[in-house]
């Protein structure tokens, strides 16, 4: 029998733990059990509640109001892990200073980012927006028809991603992406770059940027763009969208060629 | 001269007997391409064996050879163009059978290195160009004369004889000492000093690193080749005698110097480490050697001046009560739990101070065993003060009189990269802790500008501390209570209870020991310090911690101190009841004769407290290590283990997530070295075996931590310089070890010893033996000098003297440092002063020059003027020539004129001198 004084020696361990990770517990809260009380509750999905909440608090048309309504949402109500306001910054001000023509995001979840990279493109240019999940898809769609932007701008493919880019030049007539956005799962994130790279459709000066690649993190992806050569790379350092304390990285790849 | 081959310096001396032949007159062809044979795979040979070398080397080659037929295009009128790439194809054939591997690479540094050889065919132009001129004319004939030869006899496709031909150029490049005019060799001569000077002032030259190299490589081989080539006949062969011998001298100091670096133990693991770590978790290792250097030396002296004597000239195991394991305790005195406990053979041994006798002197030899005991007891404590407070002296004098406070940026700007840092990872870190310290302490200088923040911090940092104290104060309530529970179960007797119970004050103690650093780690990043404050921060909380642990133990300890002398009263009163039974032997019970042999084992004896105290320190120590060693196997190596294998099928990245891998953690590490050192301290006396334990521990430890480290840590994410901190680590240390030997010499100057075990048994104190010693050992007249010498009456002035003469110091030392801050200001004002008498200077020097220039441009004026008004056509001409020069000679009357520029030169001139002067005060 183990006496209670060496149990209460282990107090401060534990004490430990529940400071230093208390982020990862809050987060854990908000987006684990929250959501599955919100789904028991209301019978409907957290993408739709999402929808519901932006299509009564914005103003239709006007980009800005969607993705604030979306920010509060996602930090006051419920947790969805878009790109966030912080760093979206990023985002927008690398979509500003390349003002690509041609932008291939995969992963459109609920169109949050989709919106944003719309809002920050120069006039003509067009985004290819990648999303598996077909009522995702749906919701994207309809958030894109709210913020305003039309066919001609946002082209939604709804399909999983490595099925898509091997036909992206056929289907759809693409020479070169002049910008990637990699926002879907994790896992695939080094697949499909592969995929790009084998299909040709990364030029000298395209931009690749990865969400998530610290937390939940793509160590293979990182391992693999660290080697390669190809690419000049950074990363991006914030805080995790929706949450202070847990840190989170954006990789930025300029795609180099082979020298 | 860089027109010979690489080759020729490996294969020298060969190279040169065949050269004297030729010289002779027998120019055979078959002998010089055997040479060259020879030579290339003497070359190959030496390819093989220092491969890193030669890859430089290749390059240089490369390089040679293009300056080769870069000079041959200066020298003769041929057409050479052809013959660079020929000659160059052939280099690279020659090399390429041993050289497949490096090929691949130099085709991918093909363009770089092409780059390197037009830098380095300019540098060595400018090198050469002064040797030629003496050799050329001379060389430059006979080597018309060899070509010619060579192309009537050479059968060879082009290429090689591409390639010989570079040779013959070399060869005939070369100087022949004897054959050279005094002219010449005084050329020679200067080129040769040249030469070293150009070594000398290499490191201050502004070039590129890589040309500094191969301008030092290139000037090195130079000198080795025509240093020796000085002087005559035996004069020259004596010069060059004494160039060989200064060059082995050298070699053989530098060798020497490597050999001491290889002495010197762990050295080049703890440079490793420093590389990959930064110079804070090497400052840790280096602590832990010299530790393990201290403690080697209190090991040698416990060991050879009483556990040695004791155990080959004291009494054997068995031959008295106090070296025999009493009969109760033999059946299980060789069971593995109790010799774990250090109870059984491990306590009647000369591991504790229990096992020794008190006989006077010992052995053949007459050794004081006492006596050896006690001085060696207080000599190791000595020793440490010395030993500590010496380098403490030391490091303060290193450390100097850098003040930090005054150029924060530029200290930063300039000296916040670690040097010894060689790890891309490591370096990624210090890079990024760099920039965000400078962040940092751009918002703390606008922070503390606006001031408005500053009261949330002063709030947090309090917060924190209260939250520490409470931790503490928690911490040593468990510990009291975890004690006082322990006294109880040992009334009750320990073996109604479980092996937990039994050891809980240890597994408490050392469980605190290693989760509240953790709890204050975490509470510390509430106060936002700079890491290394906040280092220092914790380790005084992580010391605070310590101390009230050890306190609380030595004040259990001394409870149960009391209650064993409380024992011992009785079992004395009982022991002379058992011998008088023994002696008179009451008429009934038995019929023994009165010197009545007992077996040793069945004497009953005290419980002797000086034993039970080391024991208890022995325990404490092995399971403190016991800890340190699981911790380190489940918190560092078992989790890296988790988070490498486990992260390829996890659903988020451990490895830069959630566990990650840990951060070598210093100030606990050097904490627990120092208590670990403290208690060694203060349980040395009562059980000698401990600073071989120690030894042990600390050797173990270096290894099984240089391991961890290098294989489950990462380095920490704010990488700093372990600057100021090793004197904190040494402050500590004395700190402990005065506390350290307070109790211990509270417990020998206070406590009887105990009646019938250890050295001192007999005695009413255990310093008595001095006494002892003093009355029998020495005449009588120093037993005198020294009560005289011990009398208060003198001790007391003298300790008044000392305290007097500390002060003095002290006083002394103040205003010196003051000195020192009044020189600084004074330096810095006077620095500024100059400044601004120079910009003053420089501004008028500005003006007064524009207006020389301006008159300058008038008087040209004036003189175009009147040469045009002179005459004729003969001064049209004239005027022509003069009006192209003009400029430049009005201009360079202006500046020896003083009538043009009042004050000018000679104020610059004065400035310029009395400037350095006064920034070397």
């Amino acid at each position: 029998m183990v006496s209670g004084a060496i149990a209460l020696a282990f107090l401060p361990l534990l004490l430990t733990l529940i400071i230093r990770y208390r982020y990862y517990f809050v987060l854990f809260y908000r987006a684990v059990l929250v959501r599955i009380w919100k789904d028991c509750v209301t019978g409907l999905s957290r993408e739709e509640r999402a929808y519901q909440y932006v299509l009564t608090h914005s103003i239709p048309g006007d980009p800005d109001s969607i993705l604030d309504a979306f920010d509060y949402w996602c930090n006051k109500v419920e947790y969805i892990s878009n790109i966030g306001p912080k760093k979206g910054k990023i985002l927008d001000r690398i979509l500003m200073e390349q003002s690509p023509l041609t932008v291939l995001e995969l992963g459109a979840h609920c169109g949050y980012s989709t919106v944003r990279i719309a809002r920050a493109l120069p006039l003509g240019a067009r985004l290819y927006s990648i999303e598996m999940d077909q009522t995702n898809a749906a919701i994207a769609e309809k958030i894109l028809r709210l913020a305003g932007f039309d066919d001609d701008t946002v082209e939604l493919i709804v399909n999983p991603s490595d099925e898509v880019i091997p036909r992206l030049r056929s289907d759809y007539n693409l020479e070169r992406v002049d910008f990637v956005f990699m926002d879907h799962w994790k896992k695939c994130y080094l697949p499909d770059l592969q995929m790009l790279e084998e299909c040709g459709l990364l030029g000298k000066g395209s931009v690749i940027l990865a969400d998530n690649v610290l937390f939940p993190g793509a160590p293979k992806f990182l391992r693999y763009i660290r080697k390669s050569g190809l690419y000049e790379w950074k990363i991006h350092r914030a805080m995790l969208e929706y949450s202070k304390g847990i840190r989170d990285g954006m990789a930025e790849l300029v795609f180099q060629g082979i020298k | 001269m860089s027109f010979i081959g690489d080759e020729q310096f490996e294969g020298g001396n060969k190279e040169k007997r065949h050269r004297e032949k030729r010289r002779d007159g027998s120019k055979d062809r078959r002998k010089r391409a055997n040479a060259k044979r020879r030579e290339r795979s003497r070359a190959d040979r030496e390819n093989e064996e220092f491969e890193e070398r030669l890859v430089k080397r290749e390059k240089g080659r490369r390089g040679r050879v293009k300056n080769d037929q870069e000079a041959k295009k200066r020298e003769q009128e041929e057409g050479a163009g052809a013959q660079v790439k020929s000659g160059k194809t052939a280099k690279v054939k020659k090399n390429i059978k041993n050289e497949k591997r490096r090929m691949s690479e130099k085709a991918g540094e093909a363009g770089e290195r092409t780059e390197k050889g037009k830098k380095r065919v300019e540098s060595a132009k400018k090198e050469t160009a002064t040797v030629k001129h003496g050799t050329r004319d001379k060389t430059r004939e006979e080597r018309k004369k060899k070509r010619k030869k060579v192309f009537e006899t050479s059968s060879e496709h082009k290429t090689s004889e591409q390639d010989s031909e570079d040779k013959e150029n070399s060869e005939d490049k070369e100087v022949k000492p004897e054959s050279l005019s005094p002219d010449e060799l005084e050329k020679l001569k200067e080129a040769v000093d040249e030469k070293k000077k150009l070594i000398q002032s290499l490191r201050g030259k502004p070039w590129p690193m890589k040309k500094k190299l191969v301008t030092l490589r290139e000037s090195q081989q130079f000198l080795e080749k025509y240093e020796g080539a000085l002087g005559k006949g035996k004069g020259r062969k004596l010069y060059a005698y004494k160039v060989m011998m200064t060059k082995k001298w050298m070699k053989f100091q530098r060798d020497f110097e490597n050999f001491k670096t290889a002495c010197i133990p762990w050295e080049m693991k703890i440079k490793e480490i420093e590389s990959h770590f930064g110079s804070s978790v090497a400052s840790y290792f280096i602590f832990l050697r010299w530790m393990y250097g201290i403690n080697m030396i209190l090991f040698g002296l416990t060991f050879g001046l009483v556990m040695v004597p004791e155990a080959l000239m004291g009494r054997p195991y068995g031959s008295i009560p106090r070296k025999t394991v009493p009969r109760a305790e033999e059946a299980s005195a060789m069971d593995f739990a109790v010799l774990w406990d250090f109870g059984g053979y491990a306590q009647y041994s000369v591991l504790f101070y229990g096992f020794y006798s008190n006989q006077r002197a010992i052995g053949w030899l007459k050794f004081r065993m006492p006596l050896s005991y006690f001085l060696v007891g207080v000599g190791t404590v000595a020793y440490s003060y010395m030993v500590v407070i010496r380098t403490m002296a030391r490091n303060a004098n290193e450390s100097g009189v850098g003040d930090d406070n005054s150029f924060n940026f530029s200290w930063k700007m300039f000296t916040s990269w670690d040097y010894l840092i060689g790890n891309p990872e490591t370096a990624d870190n210090k890079f990024a802790s760099i920039t965000t310290c400078f962040k940092e302490a751009i918002l703390e200088e606008q922070e503390s500008r606006k001031d408005d923040n500053i009261h949330l911090t002063r709030f947090l940092r309090v917060l924190a501390n209260f939250l520490v104290l409470c931790c503490l104060a928690g911490s040593g309530y468990l510990i009291y209570f975890v004690v006082r529970r322990s006294q109880k179960f040992a009334l009750d007797g320990f073996e109604n209870h479980t092996w937990w119970e039994r050891n809980e004050v240890n597994m408490v103690m050392s469980l605190l020991g290693m989760f509240c650093p953790m709890l204050f780690d975490v509470i510390s990043t509430l106060e936002n310090y700079h890491p290394r404050v906040a280092l220092q921060w914790q380790l005084g909380r992580i010391f605070a911690l310590f101390l009230g642990n050890l306190y609380t133990f030595i004040i259990a300890l001394m409870d149960e101190i009391n209650v064993k002398r409380e024992e011992e009263k009785i079992v004395k009163f009982n022991i002379t009841m058992w011998e008088a039974s023994l002696y008179n032997g009451t008429v009934s019970e038995n019929f023994t004769a009165s010197p009545i042999t007992i077996h040793p084992a069945d004497v009953p004896r005290g419980p002797c407290w000086e034993t039970m105290v080391g024991q208890e320190f022995v325990r404490l120590i092995i399971s403190d290590t016991m800890t340190t060693y699981i911790t380190l196997l489940i918190g560092d190596f078992l989790r890296a283990v988790l988070v490498r294998f486990l992260n390829h099928c996890w659903c988020w990245d451990l490895e830069a997530g959630f566990p990650s891998y840990s951060e070598f953690d210093v100030s606990g590490n050097v904490l627990g070295l120092i208590f670990n050192q403290g208690m060694i301290w203060m349980g040395a006396f009562y059980a000698p075996c401990l600073p071989a334990l120690n030894v042990l521990r600390l050797h173990v430890s270096m290894y099984l931590q240089c391991w961890a480290v290098m294989c489950c840590n990462v380095p920490q994410e704010r990488v700093f310089k372990a600057s100021g901190s090793n004197n904190f680590y040494m402050a500590m240390l004395l700190v402990i070890l005065f506390l350290s030997t307070l109790p211990a010499i509270y417990t020998i100057v206070t406590i009887p010893p105990s009646f019938d075990c250890g050295p001192f048994s007999g005695k009413n104190r255990m310093f008595d033996v001095i006494r002892e010693t003093l009355e029998s050992d020495f005449p009588a007249w120093f037993s005198k000098v020294f009560s005289y010498a011990s009398n208060p009456g003198l001790v007391l002035p003298f300790i008044l003297l000392m305290v007097l003469a500390i002060y003095y110091l002290q006083s002394t030392s103040k205003s010196y440092k003051e000195a020192n801050v009044e020189l600084k200001k004074k330096l810095q004002m006077q620095n500024e002063e100059n400044k601004k008498k120079n910009k003053k200077a420089a501004q008028k020097a500005l003006m007064d020059l524009e207006e020389a220039r301006k008159v300058a441009l008038e008087s040209a004026g004036h003189q175009r003027n009147n040469n045009a008004s002179f005459q004729g056509q003969e001064a049209r001409d004239r005027e022509m020539e003069q009006a192209t020069r003009v400029p430049r000679p009005s201009n360079h009357m202006s500046h020896r004129t003083p009538g043009y520029l009042p004050n000018f030169p000679l104020q610059s001139e004065a400035m310029i001198r009395r400037a350095p002067s006064l920034q070397r005060h």
